[in-house]
């Protein structure tokens, strides 16, 4: 070959690691077995489709079509509503911007998926009593969850509902996601929900908590984070009480793709906020 | 080994073993070391002296059947052995812990009250990951519980949202409009009676025309004002099941999928105004309504509408008839499209 086609070619080639090296490091395939983090992960692949899934380089489109894949493939055991909704989106960027052979493949994957999924749902009929939990156990499992779960939580039945009042829940959540922000005023008999509900609407947390993504800056890379902070103990022990940088969706896949779209959510920051309290939803 | 070998054998040496008895009567023996490992047991042997022959049995707390309390020592055998590294340990409990929900619930039940700590808090994180992520719907469904709580309760943290100037101001509103309603509805009674034969007949006339939604609209909106009457307690189950027909099925949609934030919290504030305001059901007093203000409220429809995304509501605004058969139709939307212009109403003043 002559020299100057090789030297052209060069910095196509490094340009293109640079996108897959990104991708790569953003552990999409990884969340996407995670039942919390499948939702979230199938919004990305969305947006990365959307945003130009045909001017993306031949090694990454490849990556994009086997998480599309294993996504659909893993669709059943995930069995929330979130995830069949999370994975519709995913479906309709499929049809609208893969090659004919790639579509057609990705599309039986996921009717697979839901044939296996509409399965799943019968066989759970069984009329078990399952064995009544005390109040304190409870307030124990739902220290460990996060907030959307939490409300969940709170309008399942009565007795979960009380016990997720409990002030130390709300208390706990409070210093994980404002400690570093806000000075409060801790007073006997504080409502620690009503104390964290003003500070989220003030914030207007909502829509930061839609994405599962935050940036670190101790490692400088933008991952899945773990409760708000990173998942690497080092920096973790480094960061102390502080929460990463929360990053939306779209924000996310600017950075990989190095564009500058925004965000096409339409409802206004107000209904959104709201909305949290009312129907918790993961979108 | 020889009697006398054996002799020399310190007894720390010697396996001895503790009888413990479960709820069902049946006792059974199990190594010390593993049973020692559950604070219950341990307290009982060592302050009470129990478990050391089959009459002396510690009795187990009644949670624990048989099943559980096997699960429990086998955990206790694994992890009471100190030479265990860390990793094996983690990697054993991962294993441990698959198993389905009923007997996860079983197994923290008996753990806690066997008070072992490190199980009871493996279990809860394990179940804490199943229900992450779920709507309440779908973890009423894993878990078998009754859906129990009113809606009223299930809004309640938005309900405190009470102290909202806007909502208070509805209110106040809401309270004048009540009078004025009730001393209109005086004067109107027979009027209200013509009233609804010719609804009947609009009826009639509209299921010729082959609108079936429209049928079921009227039918929904007479036995709609037939118990709002009957009701006129303010509980927010009845008027959110009387409430405005397109709410009703959003509603629906809303709870399967837990995908529409930004919908699904519009029609909760309102569903929240609405279920401060349970009498101010009725829809006559669009009958003042000159045709100005009504194009306006039409409007006002439109716009709730496509902010609502539901084209059912649309077509029913757009084929619209006589007014005060559509304004029942479209109760609910009147009713909010009424709450908006109060407002502009309250703030011009």
């Amino acid at each position: 070959m002559k020299p100057g086609i090789d030297d052209q070619s060069k910095p196509q080639t490094m340009i293109q690691e640079k996108y897959t090296k990104r991708y790569q490091n953003l552990k999409v395939a990884e969340a996407l077995s995670n039942n919390h983090l499948y939702p979230f992960a199938c919004n990305e692949l969305s947006s990365i489709i959307d945003l130009g899934y045909s001017q993306l380089p031949k090694d990454l489109k490849a990556f994009i079509f086997r998480d599309c894949l294993s996504a659909f493939r893993l669709l059943p055991e995930m069995n929330t509503s979130a995830a069949v909704s999370a994975a519709n989106l995913l479906v309709k960027s499929v049809e609208s911007a893969f090659p004919k052979q790639k579509k057609n493949l990705a599309i039986v994957e996921f009717k697979q998926a839901k044939v296996a999924l509409k399965r799943r749902t019968k066989s759970h009929d069984e009329h078990i009593d399952l064995p009544s939990l005390p109040q304190d156990i409870f307030v124990h499992i739902f220290s460990f969850l996060d907030l959307y779960s939490l409300l969940s939580s709170s309008q399942v039945s009565r007795s979960w509902n009380q016990a997720t009042s409990e002030g130390s829940l709300w208390r706990s959540l409070f210093d994980l996601h404002f400690s570093h922000k806000v000075l409060i005023h801790i007073y006997p008999g504080i409502d620690w929900r009503e104390a964290f509900k003003n500070e989220y609407i003030l914030y207007k947390s909502s829509k930061m908590l839609r994405s599962g993504r935050g940036y670190c800056s101790y490692c400088d890379s933008v991952v899945w984070h773990d409760n708000l902070r990173c998942p690497k103990k080092q920096c973790r022990l480094k960061s102390g009480k502080k929460p990463l940088d929360l990053m939306l969706t779209h924000e996310v896949v600017n950075y990989l793709l190095g564009t500058t779209s925004s965000s096409d959510e339409s409802d206004s920051e107000d209904e959104a906020v709201r909305g949290l309290w009312a129907y918790p939803t993961l979108q | 080994m020889s009697e006398s070998d054996l002799a020399i054998i310190k007894p720390a040496m010697m396996k001895s073993y503790i009888w413990l008895e479960t709820s069902d009567g049946s006792i059974q023996q199990v190594e010390q070391e593993v049973a020692m490992f559950c604070p219950l047991i341990c307290h009982q042997a060592l302050q009470k002296g129990g478990g050391s022959s089959k009459n002396n049995a510690i009795s187990l707390p009644q949670k624990v059947n048989p099943a559980m309390l096997s699960l429990i020592f086998d955990y206790c055998r694994f992890h009471q052995l100190p030479g265990r590294s860390n990793k094996e340990r983690k990697v054993y409990d991962e294993k441990f812990m698959r198993m389905d929900t009923k007997r996860l619930c079983e197994l923290t039940s008996a753990a806690d009250s066997l008070q072992l700590k490190p199980l009871v808090d493996l279990t809860s994180r394990a179940l804490a990951r199943i229900i992450e992520g779920k709507t309440p719907e779908e973890i009423r469904e894993i878990f078998h519980l009754p859906d129990d709580l009113t809606e009223e309760e299930k809004l309640e943290p938005l309900k405190n949202t009470m102290d909202d100037p806007r909502i208070r101001l509805l209110n106040r509103l809401y309270a004048k409009k009540r009078k004025e309603l009730k001393e209109r509805v005086k004067l109107k009674s027979i009027e209200v009676e013509e009233r609804v034969d010719e609804r009947s007949v609009d009826d009639l006339l509209s299921f010729i025309n082959g609108r079936d939604h429209k049928v079921v609209n009227t039918s929904k909106s007479k036995k709609k004002n037939k118990k709002r009457k009957e009701h006129r307690n303010g509980t927010c189950k009845v008027s959110n099941k009387d409430s405005h027909n397109l709410h009703s099925k959003q509603r629906s949609v809303d709870e399967t999928s837990s995908s529409l934030g930004g919908v699904s919290n519009l029609h909760n504030i309102e569903d929240d105004i609405f279920s401060k305001k349970a009498e101010f059901e009725d829809g006559y007093i669009d009958d003042e309504i000159d045709p100005a203000l009504k194009e306006m409220l039409d409007r006002e429809v439109e716009d709730f509408a496509r902010r609502l995304n539901s084209s059912w509501v649309l077509s029913v605004g757009q084929e619209r008839q006589p007014v005060h058969f559509s304004i029942n139709g479209n109760g609910g939307t009147r009713r909010l499209t009424d709450t908006h212009t109060l407002l502009d109403i309250a703030i011009d003043d």
